[in-house]
């Protein structure tokens, strides 16, 4: 029988509401986002509490190992690199570069992305479509390509491969704009809002984005792990990020050179760039499920 | 029909136009003389520069620049390095194979795994096995590719020194070059020890091939399952059921054919990610392929080579998409045939 | 003996607020040569009770019957593989949406043939098979009513008209000749002509080969021409079951006297601007089943007893469940 309800009152949740609450069942997308909640508090306070500066060297103290080693100290929690720079503190800052300016960039992106998609969506002709299959072609040019041209041109560094980044991200929200909006241009909710005598920009802020939000907030997480996955590849590959920034790609690279005998240098930053990413995974599978879920039932 | 395929090759053409323009414009846009960037010819005497200039049609307007520079690349002069000197047609058709090859045993490695198993963990969802099938999928699209190669390095070369490092092949072996892919160079050449080459051959393809295939193998297990578990819910399964038709014949016969026709294209989406995987493990192999190839051009400032290689791998991605698109398109018998064509 | 007998059947979903009756002891049964009308509004469960019978029950539901009978095998007892000899040789269903019905990526021929059962097929090679197979299905078609075959068969369901794959769905439920033909509202959407048509073809093969028939629907025009019996059903209860006849000139269950008033009738004479006869209220889902006989909340002669389950009572052949039933006085 129902559970026993002092006050039979009717609850009926909003679309929101209903996708938060089957979230919310999931063990598993909710572990991913208690992860992700905690990078992006160490992304934000993490570096007022880092007990060294990530870029000062200790020529005292080269490659001690992580503290849970016999040789290691606590005062160097994850030990230290090759330079003698402490691994927690670089792996906080790193969190806070590479988290940042991926979630930057996906705003960045999406901003862009859904007007160009929006604009491509809702107008017909031959300008428009050119617009689409242009787009369409630049989504199947891959990152890296994109991001050594950019780099040929205007030199290494962070700014440059944040330029990159977001010019390989924008093609996939345009996408996915773009279809959704052509899609439900031919619903009937939106020619009944024409009949009324709504406007192009009215219709799509008012009838259509409401619904968009959340494929959009699901789009952003795949968007999300892309982009952490090109900002590190890029550093790795020494394109993008310089050293000495503490940034989680650099410092894999850096690690791969003393590999053998420092292999915590390897393993730490990969394991945070791992987690992060996973993290961003579940949360976006979650909701996924979660949107699917509310949409069928 | 026709005119579905017309408008496929349209739109190639159109893409592919945009990205020669791209790559003219390149040499305009790269930091150096446009003329440098062209050819590749740095420090030129004064006659060597007029006969550039005259080839390049550099007095001329930007047009008719254009039209010699897409003459000259159709007739193969791509023009010479800055960093080895070499014709840059001859080093790009040696390093893209490499490249090719890589990618199309990962890819069929991915498709091979992948698709059973996202069948099987479908068609027994919401149970212990679909759940294992499910972690793992995410682990594996959750690491960085370039740190599962680093890994598998360090267990596997330095640790427990199974499998060889970098390189395609022994270099004891000498392997003349004839496709550019080397187990079909190998079977094709005439050298002694076939069966040692092609062990050695594949020893060295194993890492890279894991390292690229897993990601891939992860989504299309996804895919597929996502697709089968839609599939078997939907309203002519269980009309099948109630004709009586056995499991199997349910499954093989109308499960199989509409769980794979709409995730074809976004399996062929894929190609994407898997070549910028690739790029990105050839340096840490030494593989010689034309990621490794570009990113050492791009540390040394090689602008003819970045703006060749661009233009090389670019056009083969957007005619393999396009191609696979259209067949899929044509194949495929539940698509409307009077809907768009878009990528 | 009854072919098809159900007896107390109960379906039970498992919903986020718990377990949930949607089907509460439904009695059926159907004889050889009987054209049953089983009749109900959208929502009273009528889909639920072929799903039931077809055997194609998701795991998340509970079946449980005193008896549920086909030529007195029982199918709950009955391994998989039985059940599935069963319905392809001897029980056919035609669903209702035919573009949801019909894979989308096989022909209509393919899949026509592949429902014709082995037994019907007198050859001994497989080329002798399929010509007989491709024959067979060729005369179905024009029994159905589709004009030109050759061209028919080779489509798609998407590329032919929804009254062709309307067409095609009977054809195929018909190809395997069966004893038990159940129609799942099978003329919800049809034009006037095609349902004509196929309301004759279905007479037909009732008078002609015996075929029993369950027809599911709530268009009463339909089935009064054609049932023999019906059983009327209402949110998952079986409130009145007898003969078209009887039911029609003296029904005893208040929801059938509404249903059968609901009908326009361009006979009866009705007053300028009068209220068409309806009763208040709309049936209930599943998450607000009201206890003891569900019509309770609607039923104009609803009273304190109406809490209570009504048990099944009879008149020569005429069963219904009701605590006040029209040919007693309201008190």
């Amino acid at each position: 029988m129902a559970r026993f309800n002092l006050y039979d009152e009717e609850f009926f949740p909003s679309p929101w509401q209903h996708t938060w609450r089957t979230f919310k069942q999931s063990h598993i997308a909710m572990t991913g986002l208690i992860l992700l909640i905690f990078f992006s508090l160490t992304a934000v306070i993490g570096p007022f509490l880092a007990p060294y500066d990530p870029v000062e060297q200790n020529t005292n103290s080269l490659l001690v190992p992580p503290a849970w080693f016999d040789s290691g100290t606590i005062a160097h929690l994850f030990g230290t690199d090759a330079v003698g720079r402490d691994m927690l503190s670089r792996v906080i800052y790193g969190c806070q570069v590479t988290f940042g300016i991926s979630i930057l960039l996906v705003i960045i992106a999406m901003i862009v992305g859904v007007s160009l998609g929006a604009v491509a969506g809702m107008t017909k002709g031959v300008r428009s479509s050119i617009l689409n299959h242009l787009l369409d072609s630049l989504m199947a040019i891959p990152t890296l390509l994109i991001a050594i041209v950019i780099v040929a041109m205007l030199g290494t560094g962070l700014v440059n491969s944040m330029w990159a980044i977001t010019l390989a991200l924008i093609p996939q929200f345009v996408h996915g704009t773009r279809d959704f909006v052509r899609d439900e241009m031919k619903k009937e909710y939106v020619l009944a809002a024409r009949l009324d005598g709504a406007g192009k920009s009215f219709l799509f802020f008012q009838s259509i984005l409401p619904n968009m939000i959340e494929l959009l907030v699901v789009q952003a997480t795949f968007a999300l792990s892309t982009a952490l996955l090109d900002i590190t590849a890029l550093g790795f590959l020494g394109l993008g990020a310089q050293p000495p920034l503490p940034e989680l790609g650099v410092m894999l690279s850096a690690g791969l050179e003393v590999a053998y005998i420092a292999p915590w240098n390897l393993a730490i930053p990969g394991i945070c760039i791992f987690l992060m990413v996973l993290a961003v995974n579940l949360v976006g599978d979650g909701l996924r499920s979660a949107v699917r879920k509310r949409m069928s039932s | 029909m026709i005119r579905y395929a017309l408008r496929y090759l349209n739109l190639m053409v159109l893409t592919l136009l945009v990205l020669s323009v791209v790559s003219f414009a390149l040499a305009y846009w790269f930091p150096g003389d446009p003329l440098t960037n062209l050819s590749g010819i740095q420090e030129a005497t004064p006659q060597t520069e007029r006969f550039l200039a005259e080839k390049y049609a550099t007095e001329h307007n930007l047009f008719v620049q254009y039209w010699h520079y897409m003459q000259l690349v159709f007739s193969g002069d791509w023009g010479v390095s800055f960093s080895s000197g070499l014709p840059l047609y001859d080093e790009i058709t040696l390093a893209l194979p490499a490249t090719l090859e890589l990618c199309a045993y990962a890819f069929l490695l991915s498709l091979i795994v992948g698709i059973p198993l996202g069948f099987i963990a479908g068609l027994k969802h919401y149970t212990g096995t679909d759940y294992t099938v499910l972690s793992l999928s995410v682990f594996s699209y959750s690491i960085p590719a370039f740190w599962l190669a680093l890994i598998l390095i360090l267990i596997f070369c330095l640790q427990l020194g199974w499998l060889p490092l970098s390189g395609r092949i022994n270099l004891l072996f000498d392997v003349p070059h004839q496709t550019g892919f080397i187990v079909i160079d190998i079977l094709l050449s005439d050298i002694q020890n076939k069966s040692a080459a092609l062990n050695d051959a594949f020893r060295h393809l194993v890492l890279p091939t894991i390292s690229i295939a897993l990601i891939n193998t992860a989504i299309t297990v996804r895919l597929a399952r996502r697709s089968i578990i839609d599939v078997m819910s939907k309203g002519y399964i269980i009309a099948a059921r109630s004709r009586g038709l056995t499991n199997n014949q349910i499954l093989w016969k109308h499960g199989v054919r509409n769980t794979l026709l709409p995730i074809l294209p976004l399996i062929a989406a894929q190609i994407t990610t898997l070549i910028t995987n690739a790029m990105v493990i050839e340096t840490i192999f030494s593989w010689p392929g034309i990621g490794n190839w570009l990113i050492q051009a791009i540390y040394q400032r090689d602008y003819p080579a970045i703006r060749a290689g661009m233009l090389a791998v670019s056009s083969f991605v957007v005619i393999l998409t396009v191609s696979i698109e259209l067949i899929t398109r044509l194949l495929d018998p539940t698509r409307d045939k009077n809907e768009r064509g878009t990528i | 003996m009854p072919m098809l007998d159900i007896k107390n059947l109960t379906l039970e979903i498992d919903t986020p607020v718990g377990w949930v009756k949607a089907l509460d002891r439904i009695n059926l049964t159907l004889e050889k040569g009987e054209v049953r009308a089983l009749v109900g509004e959208s929502g009273s469960g009528k889909s639920l009770i072929v799903r039931a019978i077809v055997g194609s029950v998701p795991d998340n539901w509970r079946l449980t019957a005193d008896r549920l009978s086909w030529k007195g095998e029982s199918l709950l007892s009955m391994n998989a593989e039985q059940r599935r000899k069963i319905m392809r040789k001897e029980i056919a269903v035609v669903f209702q949406n035919p573009q949801a019905s019909l894979d989308p990526s096989a022909t209509l021929g393919d899949q026509l043939e592949e429902s014709i059962p082995a037994h019907l097929l007198a050859g001994k090679w497989f080329w002798q098979r399929n010509a007989e197979r491709k024959a067979l299905a060729s005369k179905v078609l024009h029994k159905v009513g589709i004009k030109d075959h050759q061209d028919c068969l080779q489509k798609f369901p998407h590329e032919v008209a929804r009254d062709v794959n309307h067409k095609m769905m009977i054809a195929m439920a018909l190809v395997s000749e069966p004893e038990l033909l159940i129609a799942d509202d099978p003329t919800r959407g049809m034009e006037a002509t095609t349902k004509v048509q196929l309301l004759k073809l279905l007479t037909r093969m009732n008078q002609t080969k015996e075929l029993s028939i369950l027809f599911i629907s709530h268009d009463l025009l339909a089935i009064s021409s054609m049932a023999n019996t019906m059983t009327v059903l209402y949110c998952g209860q079986t409130v009145e079951s007898g003969k078209m006849k009887q039911l029609r000139k003296r029904p005893l269950h208040p929801y059938t006297k509404a249903l059968l008033d609901s009908a326009p009738s361009f006979r009866k004479e009705l007053p300028v601007k009068s209220d068409l006869s309806a009763l208040d209220g709309t049936i209930p889902t599943l998450q607000h089943l009201p206890i003891g006989c569900r019509l309770g909340p609607r039923c104009p002669r609803a009273q304190k007893e109406c809490v209570k389950v009504p048990a099944v009572r009879r008149i020569h052949e005429h069963y219904y469940s009701c605590h006040y039933p029209l040919h007693r006085d309201k008190l």
